[in-house]
């Protein structure tokens, strides 16, 4: 098959994706704790006891 | 000597088939920064998902497993393979994640949400939305992750629509709706499991009935694939039955559970990812309350190296990426051009496909799957809404250029 993409688009793309994801990470709490310079990382972030994947409270609660 | 003649000299001869080195290093490369990275400064469960994540997204690619597709090939043409293989999913899922969130591996959780409104209306939007994007969640993923540029924009949409999902949905939260309800509680888990199979059982049927009726014949491809190729030469350049790609997704599941303490899902990261943009931009999403929830509070303070659907996306996308490079296929999407009523259908798909999952508590993957997995019965209604809403997605593609 015929190549269909420039290598460079690419390798551009993948690299920025890098990129912000490792700014993110530098500006994290589990950055700095790794650093020795935070109290805490959130290496568990799920809420078990939550009524919803994305930790939304149950509609008994709310009201 | 043309292109097929020539690889068929090639297959004939039992040589391998050409592949995309480029792309092959360029997602090895990918996988081997990124894991390290999430090896050096997080943990190693984190590693696991990662490559959970990968092999999803091999198994997606490979399998071409579309919700999306196969709900509309079963409508328009009654072929039903698409539908089998789903609810084999579902099915072999329950049998494999039900006991172990029930007790059976100590520190888990199902996958629960609320039943309501929100659920319908969100549910039935993002069925709606996928007919037009073209993908669901994971579809929408695994494309990208294969060059697609047309799904490349349906993610830049979702993601905006999640955002302004996660603003609108405790509004809806407090339309009418009652607690998650989970049929392990009554019935305990292998009777949740019995019903559930028995309703799987019914779909299986009726999904066979229309469609002998509108072809005459029941089609039994599940574990279809080309003859004349091994089955080592299948297994890393596609295409995968329905039944390899199906196992794979339900052990994949199951493993996601056991690592993670909760099964698969993968809308919640988009939001996240557009929160964070929203945040990089000046936008204060810390006063909006779905970021005030602990989960949500977390992950948007912290590192998207320690959110286990983001690390689960970045393994999908860099999956579907060294799949499509073994099948010589990245970005094999994108061969037509872009038109403008395709790019609207874009647009608006992803932005309601966006929208619903936030509502809707997830997407094909994080609701129906995961949800019906764990034997919660939201994860039914999910089903239930986003198919009706798919139908009429079905009926207005045509409105936008894209075939049935």
């Amino acid at each position: 098959m015929e190549r269909m993409y420039k290598r460079w688009r690419v390798v551009v793309i993948m690299s920025a994706i890098l990129f912000v994801v490792m700014a993110d990470h530098l500006r994290s709490p589990t950055f700095a704790f790794n650093m020795g310079q935070g109290t805490q990382t959130t290496l568990m972030q799920r809420d078990l006891g939550a009524c919803a994947p994305c930790g939304a409270p149950c509609p008994s609660e709310r009201k | 000597m043309t292109v097929s003649n020539a690889q068929a000299t090639v297959e004939a001869a039992g040589k391998f088939p050409k592949v995309d080195r480029f792309i092959i290093t360029l997602s090895l490369l990918g996988m081997a920064l990124l894991a390290s990275l999430i090896w050096l400064e997080t943990a190693p469960f984190l590693v696991g998902l990662f490559f959970v994540g990968a092999l999803l997204g091999i198994a997606l690619y490979h399998g071409a497993f579309g919700f999306t597709a196969g709900w509309r090939n079963w409508v328009v043409t009654g072929n039903g393979t698409g539908m089998r293989a789903q609810l084999f999913l579902l099915g072999l899922a329950c049998l494999l994640i039900v006991p172990v969130v029930s007790g059976g591996i100590e520190g888990t959780a199902g996958t629960i949400a609320p039943v309501g409104v929100s659920l319908i209306v969100g549910s039935f939007l993002f069925g709606f939305g996928m007919q037009l994007g073209g993908g669901c969640g994971s579809g929408t993923l695994f494309t990208v992750g294969a060059g697609n540029l047309r799904m490349t924009l349906t993610l830049i949409f979702f993601i905006i629509g999640s955002v302004v999902g996660t603003v609108h949905l405790p509004f809806w939260l407090d339309a009418p709706g009652t607690d998650p309800i989970q049929l392990t509680s009554s019935l305990g888990p292998w009777g949740a499991i019995a019903l559930q199979w028995v309703a799987l059982a019914g779909l299986w049927w009726l999904v066979g009935r229309r469609e002998k009726r509108m072809t005459g014949k029941t089609s039994h491809g599940l574990l279809d694939r080309d003859r004349s190729v091994s089955v080592f030469r299948t297994l890393l350049t596609g295409r995968w039955p329905f039944l390899w790609a199906a196992v794979v997704l339900a052990v994949g599941n199951l493993l996601t559970v056991i690592l993670s303490g909760t099964p698969w899902g993968v809308t919640f990261a988009f939001a996240l990812w557009g929160a964070k943009i929203a945040q990089f931009i000046g936008i204060d999403m810390t006063q909006v309350e779905f970021w005030t929830w602990d989960y949500g509070a977390l992950a948007l303070r912290d590192s998207l190296l320690v959110n286990v659907p983001s690390v689960m996306n970045f393994g999908v996308l860099l999956g579907a990426m060294l799949a499509a490079g073994l099948a010589n296929k990245y970005n094999a999407g994108s061969k037509n051009p872009l038109v403008l009523r395709s790019v609207l259908a874009a647009v608006i798909g992803g932005s309601l496909m966006g929208y619903g999952a936030r509502l809707g508590f997830g997407c094909n993957i994080g609701a129906m799957f995961s949800g019906i997995a764990s034997a919660s019965v939201h994860g039914w209604i999910w089903f239930a809404s986003a198919f009706v809403g798919s139908l009429l997605g079905i009926k207005a593609r045509p409105y936008f250029g894209l075939g049935n």
